[in-house]
């Protein structure tokens, strides 16, 4: 097969940006990951163990063994140096190898996610119930993703829905009544398909107890919540060069913290997406995104839903590839409008973005391939610009032996919260924003060396980050000596070091026995030049985290099919500074100590015949509860027994 | 597409649904956010209007409402423990707010009143004019009996001194230190609003039951708080259903 005909073959497989990927077979066994076609390093489809940029893909059959309600669940089982932690009100924040939500871009089919609370996108909307796997680039990717690529970019690439018409059941519960249960419908002919899914889950409230001699604070009520998320995703295929896509989303989360007045979440999602491949060479893409992240208070008693928060997104992108010899020229272009309604914030507030890249990947030979990209950013609002630049290299310097090489700019601009902010939070202190902001840039270097032969696999993986103009919450003050409540400021911190590197080892045995190992070490500094302590409210980096996971897979008959995994992480110890006294800075800081941990999931799947899969999972094994239950701490309370079961028809 | 560009499905929200500050005969509006100011409600003047059929100063009396300052200036001739604001740190983030130490007291004058009033609010606090307070079962006020004699052998519950829920000095409040004022307040009427903190931000607990104040005077009045929001969710707007009850 020529390299051109490749390339078109694994556009409409794949889609640049991944608008589907062809679901895979119904079993526990599964094919080598090597195969698997990614774009989001490139925006191009490339098979991983080409791409030139360094992709972790965590793939269907993981997805399935972990069992795994929404992303969080997902990210924090099987991908090291990830945690996640609790801002105020319980509101989750990631901290993905020492970049924050904020820093981090999620996409789901390369689309961009509307809403945020506490710099993070609300992770309970992204459902794992109708994922195909998931793809991971570390590291600055704003040539290619624009602003918020700092720390890396997470693609969720959705499921395509499968020809023959099928519908699977599932249900799950587990401690403090935490249900969970899904639907999905999927069917079609050779031109068209469609796939429709909904989840529901819901989980109690519960209470946590720490020990006496808790130096920061801590949380005695873990809040549950119920969500419903529908999804529905069609393709038509009118010919073999043209592929058309709809998809519309509806989600819904109500938190139980208050009886009397429980918060609501809300999203709408709807878009279109169309690839025309023009020729072997030429495939171009148009797509139209949709989403609006609502949140509003439910006044029980008076039966009045209040909103309080708007963030609407239409985008709308162009990307084209050519394809000459063995090398791909990728041009693009994206408009955003942003419109945000805060109660929180002086006025409601807009904003345009736009911008324009090109790529250029340069196949030299099969042991050299360069990739080069360059883009432009617009914003309207204070007409922010940047021109980002990225380079990606691989080298081949034996058979099955990758070394990639790159160097990418980030940058994050300012959100319009960030900037326009105006909020007494209940007179602790008013959050306000700074119209002043600059953009936020990052300069990241990584350096990986891949090696997979037959059923091994080692990657180490290296990388720098140098952020500055950090975009943060500052240190509490008073703008008037007048003022009672200070004012807590968003601010730019000078410097941002992110450094570390990543080692996995996979093995796949014939006997069903998969094994994988991965060890991060994250070393994050953030502060000012002059030696400024910073306030910040979340807990850095951990420097050392470890997974592991073991499962053994047998076909017990042609009926019988069973699968037992072990999976463990391990999270070093951290001592973080943090204020004695929010109201006078200069009384310094205390070191507040978060100790290390270690979770382990046992977990056992049986398939019976082509309908019904069981599913049990005994969740923290060892029983771990933290001493104190801080906003940093893990949110566990002892082990965690899970059944569940999948029916398919 | 000029509508989605800002959002689909207002439809499915209250937001501005009716007029916040137009209430019936026999109900109050009172913004009571403030967390440095007493409300006073006078329910004799309130009838008095009534009986007079003057729609549009009925109106006015029930909804507009002139803030008393709580005095929080030092001041060495106030009587000492006694008013004044008392500085109490409460284990917030911790065991909660029935864990707490005293820190401090400021004596100030005593907090200022008009010559007439029957009740008045701070945010999620009642005080009655030397009357006391039972609570019944009742949810509606058309529930209630026509004539009060039925609540005559009940137990009323006056005024009692507290110095830890009168909320008023906040800029410590992230130390878990509050300034409270010292002052008689009526517990069972609060109760008809309840602050929980923790959590962080707090909820509150309502209480839709009807009240019976019984004023010093021996007259009866059926109370209930009927909403504590405005339009848009901002607590503390009090909703309050007012009704006489003969003997």
């Amino acid at each position: 097969m020529s390299h051109t005909s490749l390339f078109t073959t694994l556009a409409l497989a794949a889609l640049p940006l991944g608008t589907f990927a062809v679901e895979p077979a119904d079993s526990l066994l599964t094919g080598n990951d090597l195969e698997q076609v990614v774009v989001t390093g490139t925006r191009s489809p490339k098979l991983l163990m080409e791409t030139p940029v360094l992709t972790q893909v965590i793939s269907h059959a993981d997805i399935e063994k972990a069992d795994a309600t929404n992303l969080k669940d997902l990210l924090q089982q099987v991908m090291p140096g990830v945690e996640f932690s609790f801002a105020q009100n319980q509101m989750v924040h990631l901290n993905f190898s020492g970049f924050g939500g904020q820093s981090v871009l999620i996409l789901v089919d390369g689309e961009r996610l509307a809403g945020e609370t506490m710099d993070d996108v609300d992770f309970t909307r992204l459902s794992m119930d109708n994922v195909d796997h998931i793809e991971i680039v570390k590291g600055a990717a704003s040539a290619l993703y624009g602003s918020n690529a700092n720390g890396g970019v997470i693609n969720i690439i959705t499921k395509q829905a499968a020809k023959k018409l099928n519908a699977c059941l599932d249900a799950r519960r587990a401690k403090h009544n935490e249900q969970r249960y899904g639907l999905a419908l999927q069917g079609g002919s050779s031109r068209w398909s469609n796939a429709f899914n909904m989840t529901h889950t819901t989980q109690d409230n519960y209470d946590v107890h720490s020990d006496d001699g808790a130096v920061a604070r801590t949380v005695t009520t873990i809040f549950g919540d119920h969500t419903w998320n529908f999804a529905d995703k069609a393709l038509w295929q009118p010919s073999d060069r043209l592929k058309l896509t709809g998809r519309a989303g509806y989600f819904f989360r109500q938190v139980k913290r208050s009886e009397e007045s429980p918060e609501r979440y809300r999203d709408f999602s709807a878009g279109g997406k169309a690839l025309w491949t023009l020729s072997d060479n030429d495939v171009l893409e148009g797509s139209y995104s949709f989403d609006q992240y609502d949140k509003s208070t439910w006044l029980k008693s008076q039966k009045i839903d209040t909103r309080n928060y708007s963030n609407v997104q239409n985008s709308v992108r162009l990307l084209y590839n050519h394809t000459f010899g063995d090398n791909v020229l990728t041009a693009g272009a994206d408009y955003l409008y942003d419109y945000l309604s805060n109660n929180k914030l002086d006025a409601v507030h807009r904003q345009q973005s736009a911008d324009v890249f090109a790529q250029l990947d340069w196949k030299l030979n099969r042991r050299w391939e360069f990739v080069g990209a360059l883009r432009y950013d617009y914003f309207s609002d204070h007409h922010i610009q940047r021109l980002t630049p990225k380079l990606s290299v691989r080298h081949t310097p034996v058979d099955h032996l990758n070394v990639r090489f790159g160097y990418g700019m980030g940058f994050r601009a300012p959100t319009l919260k960030e900037k326009y902010y105006d909020f007494d939070m209940i007179g602790i202190w008013t959050i306000t924003g700074n119209p002043l902001l600059k953009p936020e840039v990052s300069h990241n270097f990584n350096l990986s060396v891949e090696y997979v032969k037959g059923n091994y696999g080692f990657v180490v993986a290296g990388y720098c980050n140098r952020v500055t103009n950090k975009i943060t919450s500052g240190n509490p003050y008073y703008a008037s000596a007048t003022e009672t409540m200070p004012r807590l400021p968003y601010v730019n911190i000078d410097r941002l070091y992110v450094a570390g590197f990543e080692a996995t080892a996979r093995a796949r045995w014939s006997c069903g026995v998969d094994a994988r190992l991965s060890y991060a070490f994250v070393d994050e500094q953030a502060g000012h030049k002059d030696g400024q302590k910073l306030a910040s409210p979340y807990l850095p980096a951990r420097k050392h985290t470890l997974t592991a996971h073991a499962d053994w897979t047998h076909r017990f008959s042609t009926l019988l099919d069973g699968m037992v995994a072990l999976d463990g992480r391990f999270l070093s110890g951290i001592d973080n500074q943090e204020f004695k006294n929010y109201y006078k800075v200069e009384e310094g800081t205390i070191t507040v100590h978060y100790p290390a941990y270690t979770l382990w999931k046992l977990s056992a799947q049986m398939s019976i015949g082509k309908h019904l899969k069981l599913i049990f999972a005994v969740d923290n094994l060892l029983n771990y509860r933290p001493k104190y239950y801080y906003l940093n701490s893990p949110v566990v309370d002892g082990t965690n027994m899970m059944a569940g079961c999948k029916i398919r028809l | 597409m000029a509508a989605s560009c800002e959002g689909v499905f207002d439809g499915i929200y209250d937001e501005g649904a009716g007029s916040d500050t137009e209430v019936k005969a026999g109900q109050l509006y009172i913004d009571a956010t403030s967390w440095n100011d007493w409300y006073y409600v006078d329910l004799d003047s309130l009838l008095e209007l009534t009986d007079k059929g003057d729609v549009a100063a009925l109106q006015q009396a029930q909804t507009k409402f002139t803030p008393w300052p709580i005095p929080q200036t030092e001041n060495a001739d106030a009587a000492r423990d006694s008013s004044g604001m008392y500085i109490y740190w409460f284990d917030i983030f911790g065991k909660g707010m029935s864990y707490y130490e005293r820190r401090g007291y400021k004596p100030t004058a005593p907090q200022p009143e008009p010559e007439h009033w029957t009740f008045a609010v701070h945010r999620d606090n009642v005080r009655t004019n030397g009357g006391s307070v039972f609570e019944t079962s009742y949810t509606s006020m058309e529930e209630l009996p026509a004539s009060a004699s039925s609540f005559v052998d009940k137990t009323f519950t006056a005024d009692t001194w507290s110095e830890r829920d009168v909320w008023v000095d906040r800029t410590e409040m992230l130390n878990c230190i509050m300034g409270n004022q010292g002052i008689k307040i009526n517990q069972v009427l609060s109760s008809w609003l309840v602050f929980n903190i923790p959590p962080i931000p707090p909820t509150y607990t309502f209480n839709n039951h009807v009240f019976i104040l019984r004023t010093k005077d021996g007259e009866y009045f059926a109370l209930q708080l009927a909403n504590y929001t405005d339009s848009k969710g901002t607590t503390c707007y009090l909703t309050i259903n007012y009704r006489k009850i003969a003997l």
